[in-house]
């Protein structure tokens, strides 16, 4: 998975957010190290909806504007949690290996 | 009613670059999230969100997405058209040689255009070949019918060899039969590679295909008879006074289909498919206007302008479809990442 789908997800873990809202939050998560801009999100968007990770939740009119609320499917929440655990480990792995040659040198 | 600002329709203009069903299910969404992100006073898109939204936009038209109506309409206009075109071969074959060599209307036609001479660009003395062409269409086209993509594959290069191998021996094939026997089979090919495959095909054909496909095929018969008319000009055998009716008829009915493909809202990837596989013969004709023959003097710039651009068109929608297995593959589609400053 790639850093920026799995920060999508991510800012949609703690429940459903509109498009402006996932590219702010998606900003704040990284530290502001990724910053998508609306064609790369709506692209991501319309992939992961189509894989079923993640649905419209609803949809509301704020300002004359349409804003949809999208929310993780269960199926999302899965595969966030493994590529979490996954990264986790690794990180895990990367800094025992570490701290042993630090203890080494 | 709220006047659109310069910078609103500027990022419209921007989002028409999207596949209208796309545009249609999330351009005003999309639009909300591009004004909530201007800043103050900003009179026209960035530099870089106008990259962003192009690139997304032609990415998603290149590459659709799995299962999303664009990719459907890709790949179901490639099924239909691999299942189809073979038909279209097999109508036209039909209607050029067995139709005028082994029914009465051979008879009516000679007593019609005068002594034994070319009808429809097929000479008598090469009924054979033809015979065997058109056996060689009713085989592609029988497994097409059943599903056999791979099958079907090897038939049409089969059918390539043997077409290949008789222009040796016999350099005078009708123009017509060969460029548009060509174009159809080159992107026929591609089509039956890149697509899910005639099966898909057969469950999305119906009668307005089927519509288009008579129109066309008859409408390439009366420029087949031109080129013969033309030709027996040529040779001394008189001036037909039926001959401009051909080409007007062949007009026509090309019109007749193009009016019933947009009325009947068919596939437009499968109009676009049908347009680059028609394109050699297309080309001979225009050419032919000007009284330039492409195929009767072939160098290699005027085989060029005949056939590079439907080999490049079938290339692309070979190597088009790998990248999306590719991408399908991965799970993933590229995302952008910028560093904040």
């Amino acid at each position: 998975m790639q850093e920026a789908t799995f920060l999508i997800l991510t800012a949609l873990a703690a429940g459903s957010q509109h498009g402006y809202g996932i590219i702010t939050d998606v900003q704040e998560i990284s530290r502001g190290r990724v910053r998508l801009r609306a064609g790369t999100l709506y692209t991501a968007l319309e992939r992961l909806r189509t894989d079923e990770l993640i649905a419209v939740d609803r949809e509301e009119i704020v300002e004359n504007r349409l804003r949809r609320y999208y929310r993780l499917t269960p199926k999302g929440s899965g595969l966030l949690a493994a590529e979490a655990g996954r990264l986790q480990a690794n990180a895990a792995a990367a800094l025992s290996r570490l701290d042993l040659a630090g203890g080494m040198a | 009613m709220i006047e659109p600002t310069a910078l609103e329709r500027g990022y419209r203009r921007l989002l028409a670059w999207y596949p209208r069903s796309f545009r249609a299910a999330q351009e005003e969404e999309i639009l909300a999230v591009l004004m909530a992100g201007a800043e103050q006073g900003q009179r026209r898109p960035r530099f870089a969100e106008a990259v962003d939204l192009i690139r997304s936009a032609v990415r998603m038209r290149l590459w659709p997405g799995r299962s999303g109506p664009e990719r459907r309409d890709l790949a179901d206009g490639l099924a239909v058209f691999s299942l189809v075109a073979p038909l279209f071969l097999l109508v036209a074959g039909i209607l050029q040689v067995v139709l005028p060599y082994h029914t009465s209307m051979a008879a009516d036609l000679v007593r019609f255009t005068g002594p034994p001479r070319d009808v429809g660009g097929m000479s008598l003395l090469r009924v054979h070949l033809f015979d065997i062409t058109v056996g060689c269409e009713a085989v592609i086209a029988a497994l097409v019918l059943l599903g056999q993509r791979l099958l079907a594959m090897l038939a049409i290069a089969a059918a390539a060899v043997y077409w290949a191998v008789s222009s040796w021996w016999m350099p005078s094939i009708p123009y017509p039969l060969q460029l548009i026997t060509a174009g159809v089979y080159l992107v026929v090919m591609a089509a039956l590679l890149a697509s899910p495959g005639p099966r898909r095909g057969r469950e999305l054909v119906n009668w307005r295909h089927g519509a288009m496909l008579l129109l066309a095929a008859v409408a390439f018969q009366g420029f087949a008879f031109w080129y013969a008319a033309k030709g027996n000009m040529v040779l001394g055998f008189g001036y037909d006074p039926v001959t401009p009716l051909y080409p007007l008829a062949g007009v026509v009915l090309v019109i007749a289909a193009v009016v019933l493909a947009v009325a009947a809202r068919i596939n437009r990837y499968f109009l676009l498919v049908c347009a680059a596989a028609c394109y050699p013969c297309a080309a001979q004709l225009v050419f032919a206007r000007f009284h330039t023959d492409l195929l009767g003097n072939p160098t290699p710039a005027r085989l060029a302008a005949l056939f590079v651009p439907p080999v490049l068109f079938a290339l692309g929608v070979v190597f088009t479809a790998a990248v999306r297995h590719s991408l399908d593959d991965h799970g993933e589609m590229p995302i952008r990442r910028v560093t904040s400053p």
